[in-house]
């Protein structure tokens, strides 16, 4: 289906975040959206798939302007959208939310849904099981859902915001071949992404928003240096990789044992110490989350033990309040989840996390807070925003923002989802300046170069199963990929004496 | 000397306005609004429709009256407000007369009165206006009214004795107090004359029970459910129930046990018309016939002749059915004919002086009522402080 | 089309509009003349000092109980088992009146003292359905829905048990309390009394505060919006749900209290007069902002005095003023949603 946008305008308050933007999108093809955070993206994504209606300008399908009302609109022109933060019913099960949203029939058939949804998911190697449910699902495995119940309920235009950041990479492969499949049978794809090696490999053009402005087009071969300086108006340097000086013990996890709904972790050791960063690899839910959790007093090992500090104080069987009284931070994946709450401003926000004392708030110093950290952290927003407002990357950003001053170990799932790469940039160096400071580190990620790049030690983790740490320098890409594959783990342990 | 003046005069003039301030309100002239406050719905077929047509009697009767009313005036069914409040309100639409019409709402028809000297008041049923009484509280703008229905559940009890085949009467009492006791027990009293004097049989092969619920109508999960205790006197061969209460259980389960092939009876309370509901096994209704002694209520706030006082109200013994003369009456149901003749020469008995309230009698614990050859007084029969000899059931609440 | 406060208003009034309407169909129906009707509420609730000071009478209960439930909901709790907590505030009351009341001890003591016993009673039984929330996983609109049932029959047993008038039970209640015990009212047929106005609008006060204000009321706010990152942002969840359902229970003892000693002076058996549950629909009707508690409540409690007039002057019957209480809630509740719909929410720069 030939996609037409014209001069689409939306205004939120005082913020323009789409000015006049035309694009173009010929059937049998994927478009690139990219752009900074903020920049508009995902805006103009709703406005396509009938979240927002434009305050000007209008929509051609097939060189028919339609009016797009609503979400169930848009299906019905057959525009489906994945969202940067996937919507969902989180009580039910994969089937039912699988069914939902289909038009007609009183009484959805349950065996006819099944086997569809079972080949369906089939095609891309998902492993997904239609009796499990929704909640128990990892960040990626919801978009996975997402994708297949899209597709099922016969959208020929498929929009795609940020879907490569929750996933690992032999999914990724895979979606990215079942991607080119669809564009080859005339599908109209719309892909927006931080990761301009996931456009420059998959996408057939690419346009570049910035602060809501169309400011320029690409086809491939694309230049890279290029569309970085379309982004951001500049060239973006690496930080050199800095290996910390390792300190004293911070965590000690001791023959840890951990029962997942799904998995078991057996007898997981590893000494964190201070000023290092460990990175957590491994598709997701492969048991990376279960064991961070347990790691900040969320879950509750089922064997073993957690002992912070020097002293070894053992806080197994402890609440995450008491960790968090140790200086633990634990930051979620699942940001308006669980990381942030929807309805608050920013600056309740840290008014919150600080744990001020006192009866009344005090409104100078609780604005006073905010700025600094709105400020430190780049965040595109004011104090009286509240967090659902803000774009998916500035949402991360503020909830890195929550953290207290001073903290012994800072847990953190996919610390730079959603953040373009300026930003991911100076998150990180953020983060490293906390390890400067003594702080420990420990992170999953999908991004095999991001652990690759920041981690001092990996962990690998594989359907339950988790390697001895490994040391970074020792790993390349290719060999993670192996290992997170469940492949290549005869030859750990030798490695894992080296570490 | 002077000064004694000046004190004598100022507390003339105190006593003075004391006494203008504890005097009745002035006539209400040639028109009296009257308001009515029921504890029931207004056609319950009992006890709040009863007072509902004596009003409805005072406007065909006193020129220039009109009546507002409020029903169902408890805190069950109108919650939030209180019964003086509801009182107001009548007032507010007019009314220069207030009838607090149950037992329920004495506290707060003694607030009312207090609160509006100058509206007249009338608390049906209650005592505080009897000198004589227990609880005498004089207010000048309130009246008591209540009719003298102990006659009536005379004829009831008689009633239920002449028909009874297996010689056992069960009473399904609301709640204990004086007024209860007494009615159960004058009941007793008509039975026991039926079994001895008309039926010649031995006064211990009577057997007479009562069973209280615990109050004037069924409150789930409070009060003994009245058709569970109706059952089980007919299941237990109670032939007859005469029913105290302000509802028709009794006389429903005696329609089904009926129904079945049973030979059983009951005897509703209140409202004249409360035999419609139970042909063919209701046996008669003593009731109030409210209507004269609200006319004469009316007319004294109109003219100015209002005195505080309590009245309790006998049948009109030519005719105790008679609209206009009688306070209580015995509207006869299903009977046969011999049993309605002997209910009639009953009661003319009673008109020519027949008195069971005499003594020899026996209360419950064996100790004297009244000696041989002595009336009980007024205060007698409605302070009864137990029942009487010869009944079975509790006579003290615990 | 943006939603802005104008806007926002036009959907009230809207759903007002819609409410009234209904209610006129339901008179129409029910072959009254509706415009008569409203006049008469009207006339009821305002026409004299006297119906004005009955409907002050109702209000401070009510506000009270409201003034709780933006507590609760706050937390993003509902507090059915409101109604049960006013009935053990004024069963604690009474409890304190018949013990301490005859000890001796000047009157305004023992009100003091039974207003105090009112607190604990409604806090407890709040925090009953705190605990079998939190601790047995009971949803805390079943929990209170029974413990509601629970304490209907703790109270009637009470009157009708222990506490019944000598030698007499009685559905009016218990035997009224000696007149010292009676709160003051302006006027002595009166049943206003201003301490317990006082009381109210502090209560009011307080909660309004408490939530635009404090660091607690910001906790309350954080856990019901999501108690999950709540937790994780340091707020402990389950202490802090226990807290407003005792502070809920707290204040619907005091209505409780206040019923006792203000309006009944007596335990009656519908002691809390329906006023938990009219108090969940002004919370809903004013969307839980503390602000608008106080004129709405007021709104609440004219309908109910105001609609006594019905069965007097129309013969109808006064629930009339709760089908147009259900139904104002109903719209203005739709009227959220359509709003929700139609117009987008402005939103704060970035
Ligand atoms: N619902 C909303 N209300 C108010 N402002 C909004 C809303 N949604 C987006 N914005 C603002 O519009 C601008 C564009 O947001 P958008 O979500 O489109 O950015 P994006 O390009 O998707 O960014 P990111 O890469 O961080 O996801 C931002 O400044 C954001 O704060
Ligand atoms: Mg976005």
């Amino acid at each position: 289906m030939l996609v037409e946008l014209r001069d689409i305008d939306k205004t939120f308050g005082k913020v323009r975040a789409n000015a006049a933007i035309s694009l173009r999108i010929p059937p049998a093809s994927i478009q690139g959206v990219l752009g900074e955070n903020g920049a508009g993206k995902s805006t103009l994504m709703k406005i396509l798939s009938g979240f927002y209606t434009p305050d000007s300008g209008e929509i051609l399908l097939d060189g028919k302007a339609v009016q797009i009302h609503s979400p169930a609109d848009a299906i019905r022109h057959g525009i489906g959208m994945l969202h940067q933060d996937p919507l969902d019913f989180p009580p039910m099960k994969i089937l039912d939310d699988f069914i939902l949203g289909r038009q007609g029939g009183l009484f959805p058939n349950h065996r006819a849904a099944s086997r569809e949804f079972r080949e369906l998911a089939g095609q891309f190697g998902f492993a997904l099981d239609p009796e499990a449910y929704v909640d128990s699902l990892t960040v990626g495995e919801r978009q996975q859902l997402e994708i297949l119940r899209l597709l099922w309920l016969g959208a020929r235009v498929l929009i795609f915001d940020e879907p490569t950041t929750g996933i690992s990479l032999p999914q990724k492969v895979k979606l990215f071949d079942t991607l080119k499949k669809l564009a080859a049978e005339g599908m109209t794809i719309l892909f927006v992404s931080h990761k301009l090696e996931d456009v420059e490999s998959l996408c057939t053009s690419a346009a570049v928003l910035r602060q809501g402005e169309l400011v320029g087009a690409a086809e491939p071969p694309f230049d890279t240096r290029l569309l970085v300086e379309m982004m951001f108006g500049k060239e973006l340097p690496l930080a050199p990789k800095k290996t910390a000086v390792p300190g004293g013990k911070i965590l000690s996890v001791k023959s840890v044992s951990i029962e997942g709904v799904r998995l078991q972790i057996r007898g997981v050791d590893l000494d964190v110490r201070s000023g290092e960063v460990i990175g957590l690899a491994g598709m997701e839910g492969s048991g990376q989350s279960l064991f961070l959790g347990a790691c900040a007093g969320l879950t509750q090992p089922v064997g073993g033990s957690f002992c912070l500090d020097e002293d070894e104080r053992d806080m197994t069987g402890r609440s995450h309040l008491e960790f968090k009284k140790r200086g633990v931070a634990y930051l979620p994946a699942a940001r308006l989840e669980q990381g942030l709450v929807p309805g608050l401003t920013l600056t309740e926000h840290f008014v919150l996390s600080e744990g001020l004392g006192g009866l009344f708030v005090d409104r100078k110093k609780a604005e006073a807070l905010a700025k600094e950290r709105i400020s430190t952290f780049n965040i595109k927003g004011t104090p009286e925003s509240v967090v659902e407002a803000l774009s998916g990357g500035n949402q991360q950003r503020a909830l890195l923002a929550l953290m207290r001053p001073r903290l012994t170990l800072i847990l953190v799932e996919h610390p730079t989802r959603g953040l373009d790469i300026e930003s991911t940039i100076y998150i990180w160096s953020k983060l490293k300046e906390r390890c400067e400071q003594g702080t420990a580190i420990v992170f999953i990620s999908s991004d095999l170069d991001e652990i690759l790049q920041y981690s001092d030690r990996v962990l690998v983790f594989f359907a339950g199963q988790v390697s001895p740490p490994l040391r970074a320098e020792s790993l390349s890409v290719e060999r993670l990929g192996a290992l997170i594959g469940g492949k290549d783990w005869e030859n750990l342990p030798k490695e894992a004496v080296n570490a | 000397m002077r000064k004694t003046m000046v004190l004598v005069l100022l507390l003339t003039l105190t006593a003075a306005v004391g006494v203008f301030a504890q005097s009745a309100p002035p006539a209400a002239g040639s028109n009296l609004t009257i308001g009515l406050v029921m504890v029931g719905p207004y056609n319950d077929h009992g006890w709040s429709e009863a007072n509902y047509d004596g009003l409805q009697y005072v406007l065909a009767k006193v020129p220039g009256t009109k009546l507002v009313y409020i029903d169902k005036a408890n805190s069950s069914d109108r919650p939030g407000t209180t019964v003086s409040q509801l009182g107001e309100s009548l007032v507010a639409q007019g009314a220069k007369m207030v009838i607090f019409s149950s037992d329920d709402m004495t506290d707060e028809a003694i607030k009312f009165a207090k609160a509006h000297p100058d509206i007249f008041v009338i608390l049906t049923s209650g005592d505080q206006q009897w000198k004589e009484g227990k609880n005498y509280q004089p207010l000048p703008n309130m009246i008591n009214i209540m009719g003298k229905v102990e006659y009536m559940k005379m004829v009831a009890g008689f009633a239920a004795a002449m028909t009874t085949k297996t010689g056992k009467i069960g009473f399904l009492g609301p709640l204990i107090n004086d007024e209860t006791r007494r009615l159960a027990s004058s009941a007793y009293l008509g039975a026991r004359y039926a079994w001895v004097h008309y039926r010649h049989r031995s006064v211990d092969s009577l057997k007479f029970k009562v069973t209280w619920i615990g109050f004037w109508f069924n409150i789930p999960g409070v009060t003994s459910d009245p058709t569970q205790v109706a059952d089980d006197f007919f299941n237990s061969g109670y032939d007859v129930v005469i029913s105290g209460i302000d509802t028709t259980e009794a006389v429903a389960e005696a329609a089904k046990f009926s129904a079945q092939g049973k030979k059983v009876w009951a005897i509703p309370y209140d409202y004249k018309n409360a035999i419609e509901e139970g042909k063919g096994v209701s046996l008669g209704v003593p009731y109030f016939n409210w209507g004269p002694a609200y006319v004469n209520a009316a007319k004294a706030a109109m003219d100015g002749t209002w005195v505080n006082h309590f009245e309790w109200n006998g049948p009109y013994w030519k005719n105790i059915n008679d609209p206009d003369k009688s306070a209580v009456g015995f509207n006869k149901g299903t009977l046969t004919r011999e049993v309605s003749e002997d209910v009639d020469r009953f009661v003319g008995q009673m008109a020519r002086g027949l008195d069971l309230w005499e003594g020899p009698l026996y209360l419950q614990d064996g100790t004297e009522y009244l000696k041989s050859g002595q009336k009980a007084t007024d205060q007698q029969i409605w302070y009864l402080p137990q029942l009487l000899k010869g009944m079975e059931g509790q006579s003290v609440s615990k | 089309m943006r939603d802005t406060p104008s806007r926002r208003v036009l959907f009230q009034v809207g759903a007002v509009v819609l409410a009234l309407l209904v209610t006129t169909v339901v008179l129409i129906a029910a072959k009254a003349p509706p415009l008569a009707a409203f006049a008469n509420i009207v006339q009821g609730a305002f026409g004299s000092w006297d119906v004005t000071s009955n409907v002050l009478v109702a209000w401070v209960p009510l506000l009270l109980v409201t003034s709780g439930l933006l507590l609760t909901f706050t937390v993003g709790l509902w507090n059915i088992g409101i109604e049960g907590q006013i009935i053990l505030g004024g069963i604690f009351a009474t409890w304190a009146l018949r013990v301490y009341g005859s000890s001796g001890m000047s009157p305004t003591v023992v009100l003091i003292l039974a207003f105090v016993a009112g607190m604990v009673g409604g806090s407890l039984w709040a925090m009953l359905a705190g605990a079998l929330k939190t601790f047995g996983g009971v949803n805390e609109i079943f929990g209170g829905l029974g413990l509601n049932f629970v304490a209907t029959a703790l109270n009637i047993w009470l009157i009708f048990g222990p506490w019944k008038r000598p030698g007499v039970a009685s559905m009016s209640g218990t035997l009224p309390f000696d007149q010292r015990l009676w709160m003051p009212t302006v006027t002595p047929q009166s049943m206003l009394s201003v301490p317990t106005v006082i009381i109210a609008v502090a209560a009011i006060a307080i909660v309004y505060l408490m939530i635009q204000g404090t660091y607690f009321g910001l906790r309350l706010k954080a856990v019901g919006k999501n108690a999950k990152a709540a937790y994780i942002l340091g707020i402990p969840t389950w202490q802090h749900m226990m807290a407003s359902f005792a502070l809920c229970g707290l204040f619907a003892g005091v209505a409780g209290a206040v019923q006792v000693t203000a309006v009944y002076h007596r335990l009656i058996p519908s002691i809390s007069s329906g006023y938990g549950y009219l108090g969940l629909m002004v919370a809903m009707l004013i969307n839980y902002k503390a602000a608008f508690a106080a004129p709405v409540a007021l709104f609440f409690a004219a309908l109910n005095v105001g609609s006594i007039q019905l069965p007097i002057v129309l013969r109808l019957d006064s629930s009339l003023a709760g089908v147009l209480q259900g139904t104002l809630v109903l719209f203005v509740l739709l009227g959220h949603g359509v709003r929700q719909r139609v117009l987008k929410k402005p939103q704060v720069v970035s």
